[in-house]
């Protein structure tokens, strides 16, 4: 180390000096105050006349290191972390903690650091190497001092990264070796926080990805629906995004609603109707009386016979006869939403439809251009519904890329901030099988192509570009909307959660990166077309 | 006979403190008059109405009305429409609303409390009620088993949770 060497060559020629050192403060050299500007561009504050003191108690430090090893270690485990931007107090700080350890005594090298700068020759590079040399061993320490913990996180994270990007390449075979070593890592580390949690499962869909094949994600396919309702359900009650979701999207239909007597839902899937009861009650207390609800819920056809949207349908009738809102329903069982038919729906002419997708459209996105774009049919027959609004909600993420190696980064990156944000849930066995949802959703976007892959997240902004090219203007959501999510949230135990206002849309997102986005959409009249239809 | 009871131990509580003199006094017994009874325990929080219960069973039967857990819902509230008591007495009644939803709802936004907000927070403790009441039906009325383990209906449980301040 250049400083090492240069003190050691100038010790020879004057020796004991502190006292020289201290008494005569010569003004700060223009050098000196080059060298505060990079630390200080750093982030490191030191005033000129210190530095000398922190050169020499650095040299110091370095040297108490390298003589006791081990001492310094177990400080380093339990050390209180210093301020670091503060070089003279922090290494003051951490020297005073070395010579209170038994340490066998160092030289205590007095280096006349003054002049040993001013006489340099090729001053630029060295101070050049002066500033990196106080910098590394800082940084060592601090690197110490955060544990092995994060180091063996981004050792995972770039070993994932080279792994996919084997997968990609198709060479499996170094793939597969790096999926060896992360199991291992993953083994020796404690797997319950961080990005380690996440890891693990991005891992399994790789293995799956490898051994499975693309299509593998096929083979438990969508689960039984049965499970998948289950864990959807969990999903609901472990954090607050579907929560979010439905009360959001209620606020916007029950404000399009306003003046309408007859009104007409229909939710592109059902699942339990958990976002229904909000919103009859809703309809039961505006003013002015509630309307004649019809619902319609489009759902898969239950594999087993049982009619599950009947069950449904009847447990919201029975609900809305309590609180005394005329109501009917009606179940449509459609595998794929592009099978769905505008007549299937029976809308009535007079009456005010709204159109409800909560993380729906985006399994529509497959590109295949053999077919006719799903995403398009099904826009188009909500379009000829003439709705009055049609509620978005979608995932905020971009895991739609052609590039397998992006989207896994996007969904790495993505999925451990909604893990992050499901630890602070207390809830027990919910928490569990949410993470068992969310893992189906990795394991899809990893793992599987074409048709088998049906998480295909796009951001918002696609959204409105994809949403206003079929015919769709947006409609803003609102201030009511806002209060209501921000309310949500402050009930919801985690101090991370943040509502965001986007142009109109909202976001939930996790310490302010969106996770989930809210909009709506109102049916662009057609150019021409007569003013009846307007309504 | 509770009141009798009641009765006695008053006054021979009055015999030993005050005086002779004070026997002819008419003896003013609260629970002879339960119109004021009710007056003064509409008034109370949510926990003295708890405590109030333990007293004896006429208390008991009074706190249970759920006109009382009407008040302490809308307490700082304009009183809402009348369409409203219909609706969550077909949800459950006042009492359950309160317990389940109000009370968490508003201690949670407690601490952020914001004047405009009472309103909305009953509003959206009455849509959670709803919910609540959603599942509850499932729950009771499904022979099927259809949800599995959502024998008590659990979308409330995020507001049961001891909240980390």
């Amino acid at each position: 180390m250049s400083l090492h060497d240069s003190a050691s060559s100038a010790a020879g020629s004057s020796s004991g000096s502190s006292s020289s050192l201290s008494s005569s403060k010569p003004p700060p050299s223009s050098l000196q105050q080059d060298i505060v500007r990079h630390l200080a561009g750093a982030g490191y504050t030191i005033r000129s006349s210190d530095l000398p003191q922190v050169a020499q108690r650095l040299e110091r430090l370095e040297t108490a290191m390298g003589s006791s090893p081990a001492d310094f270690f177990q400080l380093a485990s339990d050390a209180i972390l210093y301020n670091p931007s503060d070089l003279a107090s922090w290494v003051d700080s951490l020297l005073s903690e070395f010579t209170q350890l038994p340490t066998c005594c160092f030289e205590f090298i007095l280096a006349p650091v003054d002049n040993a700068w001013t006489t340099a020759e090729l001053h630029e590079p060295r101070v050049q190497q002066n500033i990196t040399y106080e910098q590394q061993s800082l940084d060592r320490q601090l690197t110490v001092v955060t544990a092995m913990e994060e180091d063996s996180d981004i050792r995972l994270v770039h070993k994932l990264m080279a792994c996919a990007e084997c997968v990609q390449r198709g060479d499996f075979s170094s793939a597969t070796s790096l999926i060896d070593d992360m199991q291992g890592l993953l083994a020796r580390v404690n797997t319950v926080c961080g990005i380690r949690k996440v890891a693990g499962h991005f891992i399994d869909a790789l293995s799956r990805r490898i051994f499975l094949g693309i299509g593998g994600g096929s083979v438990d396919g969508c689960g039984s629906a049965f499970e998948n309702e289950i864990l959807y359900h969990h999903f609901y009650e472990a954090c607050p995004y579907l929560k979010f979701a439905h009360f959001t999207a209620n606020q916007a239909i029950l404000e399009a609603f306003d003046g309408h007597d007859c009104v007409h839902v229909v939710d592109v899937n059902l699942m339990h109707g958990l976002q229904w009861p909000a919103l009859i009650q809703a309809l039961a207390l505006r003013p002015g009386g509630p309307p004649l609800l019809r619902l319609t819920g489009i759902g898969s056809p239950s594999p087993d016979g049982r009619d599950s949207l009947r069950e449904i349908g009847s447990r919201l009738a029975v609900l809305a006869r309590s609180v005394n809102v005329r109501f009917a329903f009606r179940g449509v069982a459609a595998s794929r939403l592009e099978d769905v038919k505008p007549w299937m729906l029976q809308v009535n002419p007079k009456e005010a439809v709204a159109v409800n997708s909560i993380m729906q459209l985006h399994c529509l996105l497959i590109s295949d251009p053999t077919l006719n774009s799903p995403i398009e049919t099904v826009l188009n027959w909500i379009r000829d519904l003439n709705p009055k609004i049609l509620t978005v909600v979608e995932q905020e993420a971009n895991h739609n890329q052609l590039d397998f190696l992006d989207r896994f980064t996007e969904a790495l990156y993505y999925y451990s901030r909604m893990f992050d944000s499901l630890e602070a849930c207390r809830v027990q066995p919910e928490k569990a099988l949410a993470e068992i949802y969310i893992q189906k959703e990795i394991r899809n976007v990893v793992s599987c192509e074409g048709s088998a892959r049906v998480e295909r997240h796009e951001p918002l902004a696609k959204w409105r570009r994809r949403l206003s090219g079929a015919g769709f203007m947006s409609l803003p959501l609102g201030s009511n909307a806002f209060k209501q999510a921000s309310m949500l949230l402050t009930l919801f135990s985690a101090e991370g959660y943040s509502v965001q206002e986007n142009d109109g849309c909202l976001s939930l997102g996790w310490h302010s990166r969106p996770l989930i986005a809210a909009s709506a959409w109102q049916a662009m009249p057609e150019p021409g077309s007569c003013v009846s239809c307007l309504e | 006979m509770v009141q009798n009871h009641h009765r006695g131990c008053h006054r021979q509580d009055h015999h030993g403190t005050v005086g002779e003199n004070k026997e002819k006094r008419p003896k003013f017994f609260i629970n002879d008059h339960v119109d004021i009874l009710i007056e003064i325990l509409k008034r109370l929080d949510c926990r003295s109405l708890c405590v109030a219960a333990s007293v004896c069973r006429l208390w008991c039967t009074i706190a249970r009305y759920d006109s009382l857990w009407e008040n302490l819902c809308f307490r700082h509230v304009s009183p809402p429409p009348s369409s409203v008591r219909s609706v969550v007495l077909a949800l459950g009644g006042y009492k359950r609303l309160y317990m389940g939803c109000v009370r968490p709802v508003r201690s949670r936004l407690g601490r952020i409390r914001k004047a405009s907000w009472a309103r909305d927070e009953v509003q959206l403790s009455l849509s959670l009620f709803c919910v609540d009441y959603y599942e509850r039906l499932g729950g009771g009325g499904n022979s099927n088993g259809r949800l599995v383990g959502e024998s008590s209906p659990s979308s409330l449980r995020f507001l049961c949770k001891p909240v980390n301040v």
